[in-house]
């Protein structure tokens, strides 16, 4: 029955040009860092990998009308929980991380049950003050955390190839059930609660129950990309739920374009890339009444880019890629009549 | 052993319940570290006076998240935008003092006022600028702009004033009041006085003025007063401007007490959201007790619990409060 | 049509951009050059004091013609590459930035502030055998960290690449066994003479840090010396905060509760100034205050004010007790840097300028960029002191009784003065009286601050 329900899926989705693009997509990933090759794109790369898990988690809870401000909790847990499994009982890091994803949905569920009543702002406080009490929590507990030093994580993968590869196998992974998801009844509900949450109570769903699946699933992928993250870096400290990285994803996923698949893709590719690369204009820059201007110029123009960028491209960049696809894929003919009409 | 401290850790009996948990709690969490040692006890015994001491400093710092709050609140009632950047326009709110006081030699508490207007103008350039042409979408895109703005006005300050900390010294330096055992310094007591005549202007400003008048009204129903002949933009541009005209008046007062530099702004508009989310958003009397609560909640957690615990429990004060009220204190009911 | 205009202008905004960074990467200077990667938390100040020191040092060295290395019978000019590693919060932008610079073929790195961060990102120079001299972990483990248990949480079983490692900064346990042997030598025989205190009396130390790897390992080194010294110090009160804090009268009023003698502060520059200010003006704590050698930055003493006056703070660089220095060779430094750049050097500079001119040495000893030749030679580094003042007057790495490269730094302890002219307090040297291969550096007798109040 299933391999059938595949079956067909493919030989369906062959005829879409969507399918194509994914597939390129693919193949792109998998062929650029043996086109790049230096350490530093390959370390890049795989960054993108993994904040596109942790960007498009944050997006999914966004769309359920659920904005976080406070997801680098869960980013946190994840780590801490796979590096600790790892030091202290020698799990292997492969199966850790996906115990510190069901551990980090475990809490996302019951912070979760504190939040469904809460609006948009309120929620948004809450997540991030209990973001602020992890990080409290794990400092204090610095005998069984080692958070305030921080400590070496275990290998996951071997650096380099093996591990982005890992990373982007994870990602397509993570993003195909979140796109399955988001295709579902219970994306479709999401949204719904997401436009108007007294309206879609009416009709008839649960916005309770939907609001905790979305915070349960959000936060497993959230946790997942922690524990990668943790040992892709080798290293973990009570930094890791530093409000920066709370806001991070919502930056990825706005940028790219909020609420749909591709935004947070986007929006992670530009941000790591922008992080990573930008710092190689450093060297032509100059010391102006004693201080090197290099990082202070440079994360101003990265502010002016992004408040350009969301004034100009409301909806993100997906949507300026969406009407090129158009312009270029659509036949010019269709649209004209669609315009016609 | 602690039981023992129980009895002469406060004076006021109605509080001895309350007194018993802290301790239980504060003992736990020793014995958890592996540290209690002998001095711990000596840290409980806090008589009364400390404590009214330590409220008053709560309620002295939570002054300033007042400020803040308020704008804050403003902004947020009248155009239902959430502006992440508010502190930023504090910590230009102290440079713009610190520029003032050093070009034309004005006294600190002038240069409040000074302050104030040179922000609104900054204010009014932000909201033409950036917020005016984003809002009414996506409420998460306000809060990526206003993420841009932290991003720009931190380091355009960095790049004018440098990055060393500064400070704006006050000719009440050195002077100060006793109160009982402790003493309090005049500059506190100032800041808390300037605080109290800008709120009363301000609650005059919005309930006396035809201009507040329109304020309350666009807050309420920004469409029909629309009809009813109100121009929104300019009421926008208006409280933009007094809601930055109140975080410049902050960042000067901020700037007499601590040592500032580009990045203070952060921390207080962290503090001053969670503040006007206690107290309920768009309401001022809200924003008013929710800073002095928050600020004496902070301190009193700060000595009875430990100063680790200091930003743990004023969020989870701010949780409690919101699970049993999810509007908060002095939010509206439905809508 | 408008769609259409602005696809166009966003096309062409990426392609002149790609082009400029294309154009400015091929820009690269073209003759052979020793790369040295400064890597540093370029976005706090801390951060500029090394990037300026490590400037001045390159500077003066390819003005001297370079470094000769003899297996390429050459002077070659020094490349400074910059890592910065952000607001040090960052792991991954740190380790992003050291292998930026291993990437763009550094030579060799230099150093690394913030403990956390600098065990993160050494393993990547760990991993690519590239030297790195640590001028700012304060962390002892940042070189120890491959003799440890193999179980510890921090171990590193490459014994080979640990041996790339160097460190040229103060640790925790030298700032503690300083100020701890400071309160038992020169502090509490004073305190017994003005008040008449017995001398089985032990001294009443509270002792005040930011919950972080920093605070907490300078605590436990406290601890540690009082304890295995059998000093005569009594900790009194020990009170951590979250790095959030910025009002600290909560914390002070405990301390205060306890009647201290002494309070050692533990944290950076503004933070330390406003401990002493609202201890002094809030709380009424009249006491003596001390705070780590990290705080001696331009920024301790602009959010300090008058505020410091009479009381303490610890050093192993007094770029504000002079001109004249206990060093010759401070008086030059401290007045190009003024020159250069219009504002006194910090310490963390020192070390940063020190290390250049070690690595100059070395590659010249070894007469080869050979990176495991470098790294012997400047194992067998011995010059005499510089910047920073060591215990046996010169610059040499510990290797025979421990495997790992650890310089022994000296610290001593400074008293500051309010000057009215320039509104702000200058230091005087105050402890001990002299210092290896220096001679005397005491300038003043260490007096009580005029508000004085022993504890109980």
């Amino acid at each position: 029955m299933f391999t059938k329900d595949i079956i067909s899926w493919i030989k369906q989705s062959t005829k879409s040009t969507k399918f194509y693009i994914f597939v390129t997509l693919i193949s792109f990933s998998l062929v650029i860092p043996l086109v790049l090759r230096d350490s530093l794109s390959i370390r890049v790369l795989t960054l993108m990998a993994i904040f596109t898990i942790y960007a498009s988690s944050w997006n999914l809870l966004a769309s359920s009308g659920q904005g976080s401000l406070g997801h680098a909790a869960f980013l946190g847990v994840g780590g801490f929980t796979s590096a600790l499994l790892a030091l202290n009982l020698g799990i292997p890091p492969i199966i850790g991380i996906f115990i510190g994803g069901v551990v980090s949905a475990g809490i996302g569920f019951l912070i979760g049950l504190t939040c469904v009543r809460l609006k948009a702002w309120f929620l948004g406080m809450v997540t991030f003050g209990f973001s602020i009490i992890a990080e409290t929590l794990v400092s204090q507990f610095d005998d069984f955390t080692h958070g305030i030093l921080g400590f070496r994580t275990a290998p996951l993968a071997s650096s380099g190839l093996p591990f982005y590869y890992l990373a982007v196998l994870i990602a397509t992974l993570c993003i195909a059930i979140i796109y399955y998801i988001m295709k579902s009844k219970m994306g479709l509900a999401f949204r719904a609660i997401h436009q108007n949450q007294s309206e879609s109570k009416m009709i008839g769903i649960n916005t309770a129950k939907y609001k905790l699946y979305a915070f349960a699933i959000s936060t497993f992928f959230a946790g997942l990309a922690g524990g990668l993250y943790a040992h892709f870096l080798r290293y973990i400290r009570v930094e890791i739920f530093t409000p920066a990285n709370s806001f991070e994803p919502l930056m990825m996923s706005v940028i790219g374009g909020l609420g749909t698949i591709e935004g947070p893709i986007i929006g992670s590719i530009i941000l790591v890339a922008i992080d990573s690369y930008l710092p190689n204009i450093d060297k032509f820059l100059p010391i102006v009444h004693g201080i090197f201007v290099g990082p202070y110029l440079r994360l101003l123009g990265l502010g002016i880019f992004l408040v350009i960028v969301v004034i100009f491209l409301p909806k993100g960049v997906s949507s300026l890629l969406r009407k090129m696809y158009n312009y270029f894929f659509t036949d010019t003919k269709k649209a004209n009549n669609i315009e016609r009409k | 052993m602690s039981l023992e401290v129980n009895s002469n850790f406060l004076a006021p009996p109605f509080l001895y319940f309350f007194n018993l948990r802290i301790n239980l709690l504060f003992i736990l969490v020793m014995n958890i570290r592996g540290k209690l040692t002998e001095y711990t006890v000596e840290f409980l015994m806090i008589d009364s006076s400390t404590l009214i001491l330590t409220i008053m400093w709560g309620a002295a710092i939570g002054c300033i998240y007042v400020l803040l709050a308020t704008g804050l609140n403003l902004i947020f009632g009248v155009m239902k935008l959430v502006n992440f950047a508010h502190g930023e326009l504090l910590m230009i709110g102290a440079y713009m003092g610190f520029t003032v006081i050093t070009a034309l030699g004005v006294n600190v508490y002038i240069a409040v006022f000074l302050s104030m207007g040179l922000t609104a103008l900054i204010g009014i350039a932000v909201e033409r600028l950036t917020f005016r042409r984003v809002l009414g979408a996506e409420k998460l895109n306000e809060i990526f702009v206003s993420l841009g703005l932290i991003l720009i006005f931190d380091n355009i300050a960095v790049l004018l004033w440098g990055d060393k900390s500064k400070r704006l010294i006050s000719p009440f330096e050195n002077m100060s009041i006793m109160l009982g055992e402790a003493s309090i310094r005049v500059d506190w007591l100032i800041a808390i006085l300037f605080v109290i005549v800008i709120l009363i202007a301000l609650l005059f400003l919005i309930k006396k003025t035809k201009l507040g008048m329109a304020m309350r009204a666009t807050s309420q129903k920004g469409q029909t007063s629309m009809l009813m002949g109100i121009n929104i933009e300019h009421i926008y541009i208006f409280t933009f401007a007094l809601g930055a005209a109140l975080a410049g008046a902050a960042g000067v007062l901020y700037g007499i007490i601590f040592p500032f530099n580009p990045y203070i702004g952060a921390l207080p508009t962290i503090k001053a959201f969670a503040i006007i989310i206690l107290g309920g958003l768009g309401s001022i009397p809200g924003a008013i007790i929710g800073g002095l609560l928050y600020g004496i909640a902070e301190q009193t957690a700060a000595i009875t619990l430990g100063s680790i615990w200091r930003d743990a429990v004023a969020f989870s004060v701010l949780i409690i409060v919101l699970v049993l009220r999810p509007e908060g204190l002095f939010g509206k009911r439905g809508e | 049509m408008a769609n259409t205009k602005l696809i166009a202008a966003v096309v062409i905004v990426i392609i002149v951009v790609a082009a400029s960074v294309a154009v400015w990467q091929l820009m690269g200077p073209s003759e052979p050059t020793i790369k040295i990667g400064l890597v540093a938390p370029y976005q706090i100040p801390v951060g500029q004091d090394m990037d300026r020191a490590a400037r001045m040092a390159v500077k003066e060295i390819n003005d001297a013609g370079g470094i000769y290395v003899a297996d390429l019978d050459d002077y070659l000019k020094i490349e400074l590459l910059i890592a910065d590693t952000g607001d040090t919060t960052d792991t991954a932008a740190a380790l992003t930035a050291v292998t930026r610079v291993i990437d763009q073929g550094a030579d060799l790195l230099i150093g690394g502030f913030s403990s956390g961060a600098t065990l993160a990102d050494q393993v990547i120079a760990i991993e690519e055998r590239v030297p790195f001299i640590i001028t700012g972990a304060s962390s002892h483990y940042v070189t120890r960290r491959g003799f440890l248990a193999s179980d510890h949480p921090l171990y590193i079983g490459d014994a080979e690449g640990m041996s790339y490692m160097f460190h040229y900064c103060t640790t925790v346990f030298h700032y503690s066994e300083t100020v701890a042997h400071f309160f038992a030598e020169a502090m509490k025989p004073l305190l017994d003479n003005e008040y008449g205190f017995s001398a089985s009396r032990k001294l009443r130390l509270a002792v005040i840090y930011r919950d972080d790897a920093y605070g907490q390992g300078v605590w436990d080194a406290t601890e540690h010396f009082i304890e295995t010294d059998n000093l005569p110090i009594e900790i009194v009160a020990e009170v951590s905060y979250p790095l959030t804090t910025t009002t600290f009268q909560a914390e002070l009023t405990t301390i205060k509760a306890a009647n201290p003698d002494a309070v050692y502060v533990v944290d950076f520059t503004t933070n330390t100034a406003t401990i002493y200010r609202q201890g002094q003006s809030d709380v009424g704590l009249n006491t003596v205050y001390i705070a780590v050698e990290c705080c001696e930055e331009p920024e301790f003493y602009t959010a300090l004010g008058e505020w410091g006056d009479h009381q303490l703070l610890e050093s192993k660089f007094a770029s504000y007790a002079g001109p004249p220095f206990y060093l010759p060779m401070m008086d030059t430094y401290v007045a190009d840097y003024q020159a250069e750049y219009d504002t006194i050097p910090g310490m963390m500079g020192a070390d940063t300028y020190d290390a250049f001119y070690i690595a100059k040495e070395a590659i010249e000893n070894a007469g080869t960029l050979e990176k495991s030749a470098v790294r012997d030679a400047i194992e067998d580094t011995d010059m005499e002191q510089m910047l920073i003042i060591t215990e046996s007057g010169r610059i040499e790495f510990s290797t025979e009784e421990d495997s790992y490269h650890e310089i022994a730094p000296f610290t001593f302890v400074e008293q500051l003065i309010y000057d009215e002219t320039i509104g702000e307090c200058r230091p005087k040297v105050i402890w001990p009286t002299t210092a290896p291969g220096v001679g005397t550096i005491k300038q003043a007798d260490f007096v009580l601050p005029e508000n004085y109040e022993p504890g109980s």
